[in-house]
């Protein structure tokens, strides 16, 4: 085996993040090669320097011996290296063989889009690799995993060889992350294709892989063989520090139910069902996690309890009052705050300061208005100053705008603010995406000092370990049903592997 | 002392005051160069366009009822614009409420000023308003684009104008084509200047903008409606009534348009005719926009901009230069500050990738040193 | 009913749709342009600016060198240079759209009006060399029909034309898909190796011709070589409208201009019936473009609701 790319001493800065420090890294002709790391560790800017869309601020690329210095995709695309983005790269009102011929199209007359001519190739593609698609058929109208398998067919119809495969998985149900490892080590064996794949799930480093990188905070850590280390050897390379949180102190148990839902039915953004009859009821001063793979109705049935969604079907109690139909506004009046799953987009005003970030909610309170009107921009900034201090928001004070922080402390004035409510009730989604581990650590614990004290809370993540460690109890969702419930205590991750994947006892009843 | 300052920094965007003054200062070369290609006495023309509006009483008092008409106009787009709508209607509402403010006017010829003036007020408010309702409640109820339905509104509005001035309301006289009946004069606010537009109406007018100064910046309510404005989703999730917010911030722009079409028939012009605005809302939207919405820049600017204007119309007497040169300078300064906004960004990216290189090469030294 | 009548009733009608055709061209030529900023995810609401530019070019020139079809291709020229400069400021610099829009349409006004008043000594032109009205052979003769068809400028039947080229153009060529994906999915484009700025920069100068092109058919093609401040009259908010009814489809957006058409034809009817007053009739087409925009998103939420409930059935079957 020869090495088909050699990075050399590589540094990625961005504003205000160094990215890439210094990585020096070859990859081997033919091999699968697996790049791990948390979230922000770097992967993805790695893989976008090879691919030409990041051009790095400091040392040299080499495809082939050969030396990079023109970065576009276009140059990457000729050389044979092809990627299939962790967002996918495709125009959703195309047809598949539109979407695979983009930019190398087939003409008639030297003028002239061929369409035939894309559909033909696009079968030809097809059977060559046995990835069945319709090559007719509008993107936007194909499942997620059909829409994975024309950024593999794009990729191959740009004839590369080098393939990389930005977190494949995430969107994927078991059975089709089973059939795309046939497809990689098919076309690896057959084609003599190297392959690079971004993920953070361990197992499937194990699955597939030759060898795997491991990174952390835009570092290099090390280069191991797959079949020389196990799963956990990795997991404490990826945190720099064996994984073992200090031990979160539970007390108290759980009281009256808080939240109560019965055979919910609502409807994702594209009008689909995605929460099917869902009931589910969580009691004071205890954790009720959600585990479940991206996309199986769990951000659906928290915006549906939240009001931030419209009910189909079904009921929703809050505090033993009806909250089925209401805005999010008289949702809050029952008792209950929100820490939403996308804080830029629901969470936040970005143009705004910390300080009328954490206001909002509260502006109406008597302290904080004279004549029932007028802001007291004094008693404001006292308030903000306190949260700011007691939440550990780091930033240049409250007069920051709230856009230019970093996602971990933007993820600070969020939780400030929603726990400042003191609400009997919180729904939480997503508490730690994009957030370092120190961070983590902290919110954890506030969550846990919500919980002692008394409040109902409803927890969803897409990190599996985030929520055995804080819930009390665990149900697991599958396509937008509950596939099964669980003390935490006394059930394995593998088990509920199994029943977020529909495969578990629960799902076959 | 260094509180203050830092302070100070935090309210005044000194950027954007540099930004504004280079944009003025290039504006007006342009407009030089085009004076000098098309063939005027250059210093001449520029002397008349920057001092004209103080050569006599009569221009200084046009001049200060310009600015309030620009600056209300102005003010009426930073309302809407505060809680993310834009009323690009205000010319249709203005002048809808020029129309019913005279037609009330004729209606009440005989009764008291005290009653005949807060009627025509209050008629050409609820007219405004309701003409900012109708786009405002597309918008929010159904997602239609609110720039397209105000911008055709106008276009109804001016020919509903046109119906009822040269047809049922239109004055008796057969020599008259299309003006209203003309006011009673004891309805006519007291001039401030004579001969001139200056009426005491820029004294209400400098009360609401205060008004909307205070609203928008110091109460709760202007809060919420930037809140709103900045990400109505946000705004859902945290509790507040957006919708709601959305088109209450609209009605109260369209009622103000409707107010200054008021102004323009009780201070200045005595009757509804179709001159009584010459799209003067879009020059106030002019100048929201180089304002960037905010309440204090839009009054600086629409006086720097009525300056402009009754420069022009001097110059236009005097030197012969078309008035013209007055829109070709204003729309210059927007293209310059979006310019300068862009030109801006590009450099700071390029320091930031410089800045970045040379720290890397930095540490690459100081490692190597180590290895 | 006596012949007289029928007659009578099949002149008003050839006459309304020949209105029909002549009004909806320059809405149309505006809408072909505007379309390709539509795709490229630009939006533009400086059309109207751009005709009117382009109808002082086409008629300055025309005047000044006596000749149309100079005029045109002046026209033509100028496009180019506004669409350049309006990409300059929506593609590389980043402005705001809208706030550039509302700029230029401005600008038009006070540029235009203060050259024709330096130049000609007139806020307008007119009697500028102009095109005349194409009577084509064997089919002027068709009863109806051919009073319908014949006679227009030659602008009318290029528009015919164009739209058929445009909507080979943007479906059928490989650079049409990728102005698509430039406004649909610009990264896509990006990833694909081909650079979606410079597809917005196409799409602009496109529009920029047509709506050159819209303004010469305005003073060269419609009037008799005449130019005047409000001549355009709103027609660049109207093309956007009948982009925005059309789906950015060349056909589609053809038939809203003649949509657009039809009740303009139908205003001016009413007007010399006298029946009704005429600024009344002349709102029509406005409140009708009101009308289309309700429409369109109405019937697009109709359709999204009937789709998704086509696809509950069929999850519900399996």
């Amino acid at each position: 085996m020869t090495d088909e790319i050699r990075f050399e001493h590589i540094s990625m800065e961005f504003p205000g993040v160094l990215a890439n420090d210094d990585i020096s890294l070859s990859i081997k002709n033919g091999e699968v090669f697996a790049l791990v790391g948390e979230n922000g560790a770097g992967k993805s800017t790695l893989m976008n320097i090879l691919y030409g869309i990041n051009t790095p601020t400091a040392g040299n690329l080499y495809v082939r011996g050969e030396k990079i210095t023109d970065f576009s995709p276009k140059a990457a695309i000729d050389r044979g290296i092809g990627m299939v983005h962790q967002h996918f790269m495709l125009v959703p009102s195309f047809t598949v063989a539109q979407n695979i011929v983009l930019g190398r199209e087939p003409k008639n007359a030297g003028v002239m889009f061929d369409n035939r001519k894309a559909e033909k190739l696009t079968r030809e593609l097809v059977k060559e690799y046995g990835l069945e698609v319709d090559p007719s058929a509008e993107v936007r109208d194909i499942s997620v995993g059909l829409q994975q398998r024309v950024e593999i067919l794009k990729t191959l119809y740009r004839g590369a060889d080098i393939l990389i495969l930005d977190e494949p998985t995430a969107v994927l149900t078991p059975q089709e992350t089973d059939e795309l490892f046939d497809v990689i080590r098919r076309i690896v064996r057959e084609k003599e294709m190297t392959v690079i794949i971004i993920t953070h799930k361990l197992y499937e480093v194990m699955a597939i892989s030759d060898r795997v990188g491991v990174m952390r905070q835009g570092k290099l850590i090390g280069v191991e063989n797959t079949k020389d280390v196990d799963e956990k050897k990795l997991a404490s390379m990826m945190v720099g520090r064996p994984v073992l949180f200090d031990q979160l102190d539970k007390t108290g148990g759980p009281g009256e139910v808080a939240i109560e839902v019965d055979d919910l039915y609502v409807a994702d953004n594209r009008g689909l069902p995605a929460v099917r009859g869902v009931s589910l009821s969580v009691k004071k001063g205890e954790v009720l996690g959600i585990a479940a793979i991206e996309g199986n109705g769990q951000s659906e049935l928290l915006e549906a309890i939240t009001g931030m969604r419209k009910i189909n079907r079904g009921h929703v109690t809050v505090c033993g009052q009806d909250a089925t139909g209401k805005t999010p506004g008289e949702i809050r009046a029952l008792g209950l705050s929100h820490v939403p799953e996308d804080r830029l987009s629901t969470g936040v005003d970005k143009f705004a300061s910390v300080t009328d970030n954490l206001l909002v909610g509260k502006q109406k309170e008597k302290r904080f208005n004279l004549f029932g009107f007028h802001q007291r921009r004094s008693t404001v900034e006292r308030y903000a100053e306190e949260l700011y201090q007691k939440f550990d928001i780091r930033g240049a004070g409250i007069h920051t705008e709230v856009g230019s922080m970093s996602g971990g402390n933007m993820q600070k004035v969020v939780v400030a603010r929603e726990f400042s409510f003191d609400t009997p009730v919180l729904v939480i989604s997503q508490p730690t995406r994009g957030v370092d581990i120190g961070a983590m650590e902290f919110f954890h614990t506030r969550i846990i000092e919500q919980r002692n004290a008394g409040a109902a809370i409803l927890l969803s993540s897409a990190d599996l370990d985030e929520v055995f460690r804080l819930s009390d109890r665990i149900i697991t969702l599958y396509e937008g049903k509950i596939t099964g419930e669980f003390e935490a205590d006394k059930i394995t991750k593998e088990e509920i592997g199994l029943y977020m994947t529909g495969t578990g006892e629960g799902a076959k009843a | 002392m260094k509180a203050f300052f830092l302070r100070l920094k935090q309210k005044f965007d000194f950027g954007y005051l540099v930004a504004l003054l280079i944009s003025l200062g290039v504006a007006l070369l342009i407009g030089t160069v085009i004076l000098t290609i098309t063939g005027f006495d250059t210093g001449k023309a520029l002397g008349a366009l920057i001092g004209g509006s103080f050569s006599s009483k009569q221009y200084f008092g046009n001049m200060l009822e310009y600015a309030m008409v620009l600056c209300l106009c102005g003010l009426a787009c930073d309302v809407g614009s505060r809680a993310g709508i834009f009323n690009v209607g205000g010319e249709g509402q203005l002048i809808l409420g020029a129309l019913f403010a005279a037609q009330i006017g004729v209606w009440l010829k005989d009764a008291s000023p005290w009653i005949a003036i807060p009627c025509a007020a209050l008629g050409a408010i609820l007219v405004g308003g309701f003409y900012a309702f109708i786009p405002g409640v597309l918008k929010v109820k159904l997602k239609v684009n609110e720039v397209i339905t105000t911008i055709m509104l106008n276009s109804v509005a001016v020919f509903i104008c046109g119906y009822f001035s040269k047809g049922p309301w239109k004055n008796p006289s057969p020599r008259v084509v299309s003006d209203t009946s003309p006011l009673n004069r004891s309805f006519m606010f007291g001039k401030l200047i004579q001969s001139s537009n200056l009426s005491t109406a820029i004294i209400v007018s400098a009360v609401l903008t205060f008004l909307v100064w205070y609203i928008l910046q110091k109460t709760t309510k202007g809060y919420e409606m930037r809140l709103v404005g900045d990400n109505p989703r946000f705004a859902r999730f945290a509790g507040l009534k957006a919708d709601r917010i959305v088109i209450i911030a609209m009605v109260i722009s369209g009622m103000m348009c409707g107010l200054v079409g008021m102004f323009r028939v009780y201070g200045a012009a005595g009757k509804y005719q179709s001159s009584i605005s010459n799209e003067y809302y879009f020059e106030g939207l002019m100048v929201a926009m180089i304002a960037q919405y905010q309440p204090i820049p839009t009054v600086i600017i629409s006086l720097i901009f009525a300056i402009l204007r009754w420069g022009a119309i001097f110059m236009e007497d005097t030197v012969g230069v078309p008035i013209q040169i007055y829109w070709i300078i204003q729309t210059a300064v927007i293209f310059c500050m979006a310019g300068e906004k862009g030109i801006r960004a590009a450099i700071h990216k390029a320091r930031e990738t410089r800045a970045a290189k040379r720290e890397i090469e930095k540490r690459r030294e100081g490692g190597a040193v180590r290895e | 009913m006596n012949d007289n009548s029928w007659s009578n009733i099949l002149t008003v009608a050839s006459s309304t749709l020949n209105q029909m055709l002549r009004s909806a061209t320059p809405v149309a030529l505006a809408a072909l342009g505007g379309l390709m900023t539509e795709h490229a995810g630009i939006m533009n609401i400086g059309m109207d600016g751009m005709i009117l530019m382009g109808a002082f070019t086409a008629a300055a020139v025309s005047t000044a060198l006596a000749s149309a079809a100079l005029g045109i291709v002046a026209s033509v020229i100028f496009g180019i240079l506004v669409g350049l400069f309006f990409a300059l400021f929506t593609v590389k610099l980043r402005s705001d759209e809208f706030i550039i829009g509302c700029a230029l349409n401005t600008f038009a006004m006070g540029i235009t009006v203060y050259l024709s008043r330096s130049l000609f000594d007139s806020a307008g032109i007119s009697n500028a060399p102009h095109l005349h009205n194409i009577s084509i052979p064997l089919i002027r003769n068709i009863p109806f029909l051919g009073s319908v068809i014949s006679g227009h400028s030659l602008f009318v039947y290029l528009t015919w034309a164009f739209v058929i080229l445009m909507w080979l153009f943007v479906y059928r060529t490989p650079v049409g898909f990728w102005i698509r994906a430039s406004g649909e999915s610009p990264e896509t484009l990006r990833t694909a190796g081909k650079n979606p700025e410079r597809m917005k920069w196409i799409a602009s100068i496109l529009c920029g011709v047509f709506c050159g092109l819209a303004g010469a058919h305005l003073s060269l093609g419609n009037l008799n070589g005449q130019f005047g401040q409000r001549m355009v009259a709103g027609r660049g908010y109207i093309a956007f409208a009948c982009v925005i009814f059309g789906g950015a489809n060349p056909v589609k957006v053809f038939a809203a201009a003649l949509m657009f058409g039809f009740f303009d034809a139908i205003g001016l009817q009413l007007q010399s019936s006298k029946l009704v007053d005429p600024d009344l009739t002349s709102a029509i087409p406005y409140v009708i473009t009101i009308i289309m925009m309700v429409y369109v998103v109405v019937s697009g939420q109709r359709r999204r609701e009937r789709i998704a409930k086509q696809q509950l059935k069929k999850l519900e079957l399996k």
